[in-house]
């Protein structure tokens, strides 16, 4: 948009002397080009190639096959069409309720306490002590996300495992009286949280941490002049400041959450009600014990999951007023 | 004019010697011995390696008699030791891609998945016929080839089978106060049904009360999901599959009562709360080191704790001076106790899937390894049970204490059903039980949930009694 309008005061200006580029911008001959109309092609078309062919194409084959039986009994040849079957038999799942409820607490508190809240305390916290400091204790936060998933999830695992061989139970339960158990399968819920959370928190805390140091310092220190404590600050100065990355953090991470199983799988392959919506879909379409898969019903369920992560986009960007906050700058459209 | 003739003549010449050549080369290849590669792929622990090993072991035997047919063999085996929905799932993907191997070694309830897919072709068309194609068909043990069976026909020849023993701890019942003959007479006892899962939980609660034992230490099931549990299903009188319907079974009763005693392991503190989930490492570690009073294993288990856990403080003479092995005990007072095996079977991969025609060499690969020497290995190195009959007098087999002394457990053994419905028949039964075991669920609860799922999932194929 702003090369265009650059190139429309072009068209009564032709004494400016620019390099002529070929076809696209003749700005000799004022006249509007082929490129003029599509050069937004040139450079959004590898982009869209990509989206098309890593995003488009697999929603609309997940959507095919959603409609077929195709499975480990009918193999990729010998499947049928069956309509609607596997979506009206999601509905009439007695165990979908379940998954929606574990799945919704999971996104919801991970979002909440983890991804942004406990990401925008680091980023806050961080930039308000010495430079080197706060640079060390970011640098922390982000080990559980270098970490190989596998060592990581292990970790918790003998963390919260039962005495004699869990950390937790020998090294606070125990010596405090306490009764020793099993603590991802005691607290379930709790488990798949935090491990999740301390991986996820370090994505906002990085961007939050840029955000806040953009602020201009003569803001920052205008209010501490005007004597604000620390949480006027981040009330009246910061949060606002970084309302865009904010937003962004807050619908990436949804969006991200919502299809993320990994760690939970590895944590505790589904028990102990665990199993979120996309954790079942994998393992009804592409995992499971027996190895027998249901291709049709695993991509109905998948199905489910981008139509809800299409809705929560166009949500966001209608509730947080995305539009608003990417108008061209004000300089192009004078 | 002249030399488009000649150029003419120069390219037809070319072609025909190219031609004659080419014929010439052909005629090489047939007088050569054919080289043919069979691939095989096997699902293998660190001490199963020979249900790829006897693959090149009996290449070498086969090779004599290809000899006079102007072939020469080659094996190719590949051991996996990824889990079995990883393992499958690899199999399949190359079976559609049509790049499969020739053999597969996989558990027995996959014929009926594989059968209708086309991926594996049936070797013969009775138990009659499977018998007379070799000897050594012939001397596999008769009530293995159910398992290989599927719609009358046999698609799988045997690689090993297992039994599924409660193990307990002699040393912990001598402290205890039994007897020497009250504990050697225990899987006497547990076989007839006059110990029962009742008297189990009852003693290891006498156990943590004398202080023989930790609290949540009196019975250790499987810490992960895992057919094995189905045992209890079927000790409190459940029927699994009906034969004659081809459809799954739900007793609910039966069920019920299962649930209960999960639940109650708990409640009476034998076994510790929230104990499924529990890693395998700190299972194996907990049971080999003699810290529970009775625990639910497999025989191979000997094998990985002698090698793997206890290797320091005495390896297998270690484990037999501190536990004995029993039926898993019924929950009926009176009635028998019983068992699962889980054969595991070669297979063999049609021409479509595996990409390769040489289903017929496949099959008399297969007769060579089905031998008491090759299958004796493996079931000595990895503790497994022999799959012949001419085994129980084979010298290398009888001098394995465990071998020898548990063999008496497939009289009492049942099997999973090659149903396709039953990996989902299981998954909802194993969702449930958990919760039922962690109380998230009460039993009744439980019994109602699993039967909701399986109606929903494979109501077609279900009949509940």
């Amino acid at each position: 948009m702003g090369l265009r309008s650059r190139h429309s005061s072009s068209v009564t200006t032709t004494s400016v002397q620019e390099p002529n580029n070929g076809n696209i911008f003749n700005i000799d001959t004022g006249k509007k080009t082929l490129g003029n109309k599509y050069d937004w092609l040139i450079f959004m078309g590898p982009a869209m190639i990509l989206v098309a062919v890593f995003f488009i194409a697999p929603v609309i084959i997940v959507f095919i096959i959603s409609f077929t039986n195709m499975s480990s009994l009918t193999g990729f040849s010998n499947w049928s069409w069956i309509a609607f079957e596997n979506w009206i038999k999601i509905f009439t799942h007695p165990q979908s309720g379940q998954h929606v409820k574990v799945t919704i607490i999971y996104v919801f508190f991970t979002l909440i306490f983890f991804n942004v809240g406990l990401a925008l305390l680091l980023a806050i916290l961080t930039t308000h002590i010495p430079k080197a400091a706060g640079f060390a204790f970011r640098a922390l936060w982000l080990v559980p996300r270098i970490t190989p998933v596998v060592v990581y999830i292990m970790m918790w695992k003998y963390l919260m495992a039962d005495s004699p061989y869990g950390i937790f139970n020998e090294i606070f339960f125990k010596p405090l009286g306490f009764e020793t158990s099993e603590i991802i399968a005691a607290h379930p819920y709790i488990a798949i949280i935090l491990v999740n959370g301390f991986i996820g928190a370090s994505f906002g805390m990085i961007i939050f941490t840029s955000a806040i140091e953009s602020i201009s310092k003569d803001i920052m220190n205008s209010s501490l002049v005007d004597g604000a404590n620390i949480f006027q600050r981040i009330k009246y100065i910061i949060i606002p400041q970084i309302k865009w990355p904010l937003m962004f953090v807050t619908t990436f991470q949804t969006l991200s959450l919502i299809t993320s199983f990994e760690q939970i799988m590895i944590l505790t392959d589904g028990s102990y009600g665990t199993e979120v919506w996309s954790l079942w879909a994998y393992h009804k379409g592409l995992n499971n014990y027996f190895g027998q898969f249901q291709w049709g019903f695993g991509m109905a369920l998948a199905g489910i999951l981008v139509i809800i992560s299409i809705g929560f986009c166009i949500a966001y960007l209608k509730f947080f007023k995305f539009s608003d906050m990417i108008q061209e700058p004000k300089i192009e459209t004078l | 004019m002249k030399r488009n003739i000649v150029i003419f003549l120069v390219l037809l010449l070319t072609i025909t010697l190219m031609a004659f050549v080419g014929c010439k080369k052909e005629e090489q290849v047939v007088e050569g011995p054919r080289e043919v590669t069979l691939r095989i792929w096997t699902k293998a622990g660190p001490t199963e390696e020979w249900r790829g090993k006897a693959a090149i072991e009996a290449a070498k035997e086969l090779n004599k008699e290809l000899e006079s047919e102007g072939i020469v063999l080659t094996v190719e085996a590949v051991q996996e030791t990824a889990g079995w929905g990883d393992f499958n799932k690899k199999f399949t993907m190359a079976s559609e891609a049509g790049k499969g191997p020739d053999i597969l070694c996989t558990g027995h309830e996959n014929i009926a998945v594989y059968g209708s897919t086309g991926y594996i072709i049936p070797i013969a068309d009775s138990v009659t016929e499977i018998k007379s194609m070799a000897p050594e068909f012939d001397d596999v043990i008769e009530g293995l080839w159910g398992m290989t069976s599927w719609k009358g026909q046999i698609w799988g020849i045997p690689q090993d089978t297992e039994a599924r023993p409660m193990f307990y701890s002699k040393t912990k019942l001598k402290e205890l106060g039994w007897s020497d003959e009250k504990i050697a007479a225990l899987p006497d006892e547990i076989a007839k049904g006059n110990f029962t899962l009742d008297d189990m939980i009852a003693t290891g609660k006498e156990a943590i009360a004398k202080g023989v034992i930790e609290p949540g230490y009196g019975y250790w099931s499987r810490p992960k999901s895992g057919g094995d549990f189905i045992q209890y299903y079927m000790a409190f009188g459940g029927q699994i599959y009906d034969a004659e319907q081809d459809k799954l079974v739900i007793v609910k009763d039966a069920l019920l009562d299962w649930f209960k005693f999960q639940r109650r392991i708990v409640t009476e503190g034998v076994t510790p709360k929230n104990f499924l989930g529990t890693d395998w490492g700190i299972w194996h570690d907990t049971v080999s080191h003699n810290n529970a009073l009775f625990f639910a294993g497999g025989v191979w288990h000997f094998a990985e704790w002698a090698t793997q856990h206890v290797q320091d403080i005495g390896g297998m003479d270690y484990l037999f001076e501190n536990f004995g092995y029993a039926l898993q005990p019924s929950g009926v007072r009176g009635v028998a106790a019983q068992q699962m095996s889980h054969p595991l079977i070669y297979v063999v991969v049609s021409e479509k899937s595996s990409g390769s025609p040489n289903q017929d060499l496949a099959i008399r690969l297969l007769e060579k390894m089905t031998t008491k020497e090759l299958n004796t290995k493996h079931a000595v190195e990895s503790g497994h049970l022999g799959i012949l009959k001419s085994q129980s007098d084979y010298a290398p087999y009888k001098a394995d204490k465990l071998l020898s002394e548990t063999l008496y457990m497939l009289d009492y053994a049942f099997f999973q059903p090659n149903h396709p419905a039953y990996p989902s028949y299981w998954s909802a039964l194993w969702t449930n039980m958990e919760a039922v075991q962690n109380a998230a669920l009460t039993p009744e609860e439980g019994v109602d949930a699993v039967i909701a799922v399986l109606e929903a999932e494979i109501g077609d194929s279900l009949i509940i009694k």
